[in-house]
């Protein structure tokens, strides 16, 4: 889903770039308040892995293929602040060193992935009501990642669709139903990986899971 | 130091693991431009390692490979930087989350 430069207009690349800016800043304050420094390791290791893991892409039909994004991964494990910057630092490298997704396209992409993703983490609040169950916490993590992808790919397909690259083309009417078409079966790669990681983590140390940990004190002082 | 080299180690291991089994299709967003016919120009910036091979060997698997472990060390410590550098010392205040 890392969009290329020359996809979107330098406006719309624009737009993104001050939204996104906008919602890093919020997270990097609320990491400044809430979050020691002792996070640093859980925090760079778990970016590192998704770093990795985001290589690896999986078939999934006609001639296509997906891969791991891990925006709700980070959020669920770290807190949605923290999974929002250590997402757009995994982003920022690629597009730095390795042009996967351009600069100019950065904002939108860090959109796209580490914004949508880390919110997602509320999906998994919102619907994980019982805290002790396996299922719920399972079954929210899956529905909360399918639909990071999901509305990911709804962003980027109206962020492509209103450039003149894809006017041609039909503009967002195509390309809303095309990237649909795609991302809703990737998301259930997205989902399936990151269900199995959150729940085996879960399994052998509920602690690590810092994120849902955030909610729970929160719960406790209103 | 030490969980740091297991840590790097593991996902080292992961990629020697599923590097080979990886597809080259293209994904999602390729595949929507290919089929409306909209061409990827050659990027402005290629990056160091463009499309995570270092160039350094011929080899596509160790190349992909050295590209992913150079990009994971490099997440690593950006990301451990930033934190320290953001985040409170330990036990600056009681609001602080300790890792447990």
């Amino acid at each position: 889903m890392h969009i290329p430069d020359g996809f979107i207009n330098p406006e719309i690349a624009i737009v993104m770039f001050i939204v996104a800016i906008g919602f890093l800043v919020l997270a990097w304050k609320k990491v400044r308040q809430t979050y020691s420094s002792s996070f640093a390791s859980v925090i760079g290791i778990s970016s590192a892995f998704i770093f990795a893991a985001q290589m690896i892409n999986y078939p999934i039909a006609l001639g296509t293929s997906g891969h791991l994004v891990g925006g709700t991964f980070l959020a669920v494990l770290l807190g949605p602040w923290a999974g929002m910057l250590s997402m757009t630092i995994v982003l920022l490298m690629q597009a730095l060193f390795f042009a996967d997704g351009g600069l100019m396209a950065f904002g939108a992409n860090a959109f796209n992935m580490a914004i949508i993703g880390a919110l997602s983490f509320y999906v998994v609040k919102y619907m994980n009501r019982n805290p002790n169950s396996i299922k719920s916490f399972a079954s929210s993590v899956f529905a909360a990642s399918w639909l990071s992808v999901v509305v990911g790919a709804i962003a980027c397909a109206v962020q492509i669709g209103l450039s003149s690259m894809f006017a041609n083309a039909g503009g967002i009417v195509v390309t809303i139903p095309a990237m649909l078409s795609w991302h809703i079966i990737i998301g259930i790669g997205e989902g399936a990986i990151t269900m199995s990681l959150l729940v085996a983590l879960k399994r052998l140390n509920p602690s690590v899971i810092g994120g849902l940990l955030m909610l729970k004190a929160k719960k406790v002082q209103p | 130091m030490k969980k740091y080299l297991i840590a790097l180690g593991l996902i080292a291991l992961f990629l020697v693991v599923f590097i080979p089994f990886a597809s080259n299709e293209p994904d999602g967003l390729e595949k929507v431009a290919e089929n409306l016919g909209v061409e990827e120009h050659e990027p402005a910036w290629k990056g160091l390692m463009h499309d995570y091979s270092t160039g350094l060997v011929e080899d596509p698997f160790l190349s992909t490979l050295l590209a992913g472990i150079f990009g994971t060390v490099l997440v690593l410590i950006v990301t451990i930087v930033l934190v320290k550098v953001t985040a409170k010392k330990p036990s600056a205040s009681k609001t602080v989350l300790k890792e447990s």
